[in-house]
């Protein structure tokens, strides 16, 4: 194998489309997923503070499990098990995304998502100061309205820029849905590596293509971060 | 005084941390009058905090019961909320809500507990800092407030609540030298219209100045309490005199 096999990207023109819509795929299926799972992730995180043991165990299990066990396990599981028996019509959207496989993927992105955005979102809330909680909660404000109107707004400054790091988490994850057979950028690399005898090739330039991705999105992520933090004073 | 007039009676308080192995307050008992203005003194981590904190129930006792208005706020069957909407409390940080305006922290919990209509809040809220000299500021954010502006806000935006008793924990700590005047300034205001107060301060001539009673802590219990000028001039308690001694 000689160096230059790594950059032979003779397959290109021809399939390019390949990669494009396999990008596409990625992105929406990542974006999708974590947004899905921002409203489990929020309940879990509540309960993971709740006073109530009870609740806060049921939280903790759910958290534990997906964060121990590999996405490729909880995917399989959630493919094989749970969508076999809850059929999905096979139907495509933008004609290339079938629904039926698409589906099952962000459950099962969404599922293991949830697990770690709760976190997040804990983290989050922690992180704002005590005391306002103490002086909603001192002037009357129940528990409920005090986390809506005055912890969570603060919190979400804390939130965003990991929500978006845990976006940017799932586009590299997500390649473990190739092994599905859902047609996002690595799955593309691997059809067009089987059907070109091109064996690097395809995947350095899926390499290159998340890289083009993620690197950009992670310093602008934490150049916002940075910046909104200069924003805080007291 | 009648016992009609007892606003807060505190019963053999106590309040450890850790399971036990941090006292913070140990068999308490107080008894807080209308009309009355009780200083709380004493060295650092005596449970001055702990015990004023427990009058709202911000720290949950470990013994003991807090009656206000006559009903036991440590019953765990009791909708803290509805009293503590009648009890104001000032921190030393001021905790303003950093995200909403002067206007919006004021009207925040009149408005979501369907006290106030907005503009009644409004209303009420423009009062209050017109009284303090701050209706200017109405619409800015807390971050562009001086110390002295954001701790006389949050007393106004407890003011709004119409409490029967405020308490005040080391009010002016955390302020610069020159702004420490003028929070003090609008307590003893309040103290003249006959508002009932709680006050743990390290500012001894204003706690003589202001004070009807004044009560001295350490090692979370109530050793002494008296007439300000008595328990400043005559202490008895060898520690309280210790700490005279090195406060004064
Ligand atoms: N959340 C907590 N966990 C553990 N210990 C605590 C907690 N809060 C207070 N304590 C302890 O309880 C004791 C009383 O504390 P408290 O804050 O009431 O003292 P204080 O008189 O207000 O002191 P200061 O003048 O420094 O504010 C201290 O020993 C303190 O360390
Ligand atoms: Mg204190």
């Amino acid at each position: 194998m000689s160096p230059t096999s790594f950059f032979n990207l003779s397959f290109l023109p021809k399939y390019t489309s390949f990669f494009i819509k396999g990008v596409e795929y990625t992105l929406l299926i990542s974006i999708v997923s974590v947004l899905i799972a921002v409203i489990p992730a929020l309940l879990l995180a509540l309960m993971r503070l709740s006073k109530s043991r009870v609740i806060r165990s049921i939280s903790g299990i759910y958290i534990a499990i997906f964060r121990s066990t590999p996405l490729l396990v909880q995917l399989a599981l959630v493919y094989y098990g749970l969508f076999n028996l809850v059929k999905i019509p096979s139907y495509h959207l933008f004609g290339f995304i079938n629904l039926a496989m698409f589906i099952p993927g962000v459950v099962a992105l969404a599922l293991n998502s949830a697990a770690y955005v709760a976190e997040i979102f804990r983290a989050g809330i922690l992180a704002v100061d005590s005391g306002q909680n103490e002086a909603a909660r001192s002037l009357g404000l129940p528990a409920s309205a005090s986390m809506r109107y005055v912890v969570l707004p603060q919190a979400i400054k804390n939130i965003l820029p990991a929500l978006a790091n845990e976006v940017i988490t799932m586009v590299k994850e997500s390649s473990i849905l190739s092994t599905l057979g859902m047609m996002e950028l690595m799955w593309a690399a691997k059809t067009v590596s089987a059907t070109t005898y091109i064996t690097i090739g395809p995947y350095v330039l899926a390499a290159l293509v998340y890289f083009t991705i993620n690197y950009p999105a992670s310093k602008a992520i934490d150049a916002i971060e940075r910046r909104m933090r200069r924003g805080d004073k007291r | 005084m009648a016992t009609s007039d007892k606003l807060i009676s505190v019963k053999q308080l106590s309040k450890t941390y850790n399971k036990g192995e941090v006292v913070a307050l140990n068999n308490c008992n107080i008894d807080i009058y209308r009309g009355e203005v009780v200083v709380i003194i004493g060295p650092s981590g005596s449970g001055k905090s702990t015990l004023l904190r427990s009058l709202n129930m911000l720290e949950a006792p470990t013994k003991g019961d807090i009656f206000f208005e006559g009903v036991n706020l440590a019953d765990k069957k009791v909708n803290i909320d509805l009293h503590r909407r009648r009890m104001g409390m000032v921190f030393q940080h001021f905790n303003l809500f950093p995200h909403m305006t002067v206007l919006q922290n004021i009207t925040l919990v009149p408005t979501k507990l369907k006290i106030k209509t907005q503009a009644e809040a409004n209303k009420t809220a423009y009062a209050l800092l017109e009284r303090i000299g701050l209706s200017d500021k109405a619409n800015e954010y807390p971050s562009m407030l001086s110390g002295g502006q954001k701790q006389r806000i949050a007393i106004v935006r407890s003011l709004a609540m119409n409490p029967e008793v405020m308490l005040f924990d080391e009010p002016t700590s955390a302020l610069d030298p020159e702004m420490v005047g003028e929070v003090l300034s609008l307590i003893k205001d309040l103290a003249k219209e006959g508002m009932t107060m709680v006050i743990v301060t390290h500012e001894m001539g204003f706690a003589k100045e202001v004070a009807t009673r004044a009560v001295f802590m350490a090692d979370g219990a109530i050793l002494e309490e008296n007439t300000p000028k008595a328990l400043f001039d005559q202490p008895v308690d060898p520690r309280l005199k210790d700490f005279l001694s090195k406060v004064l």
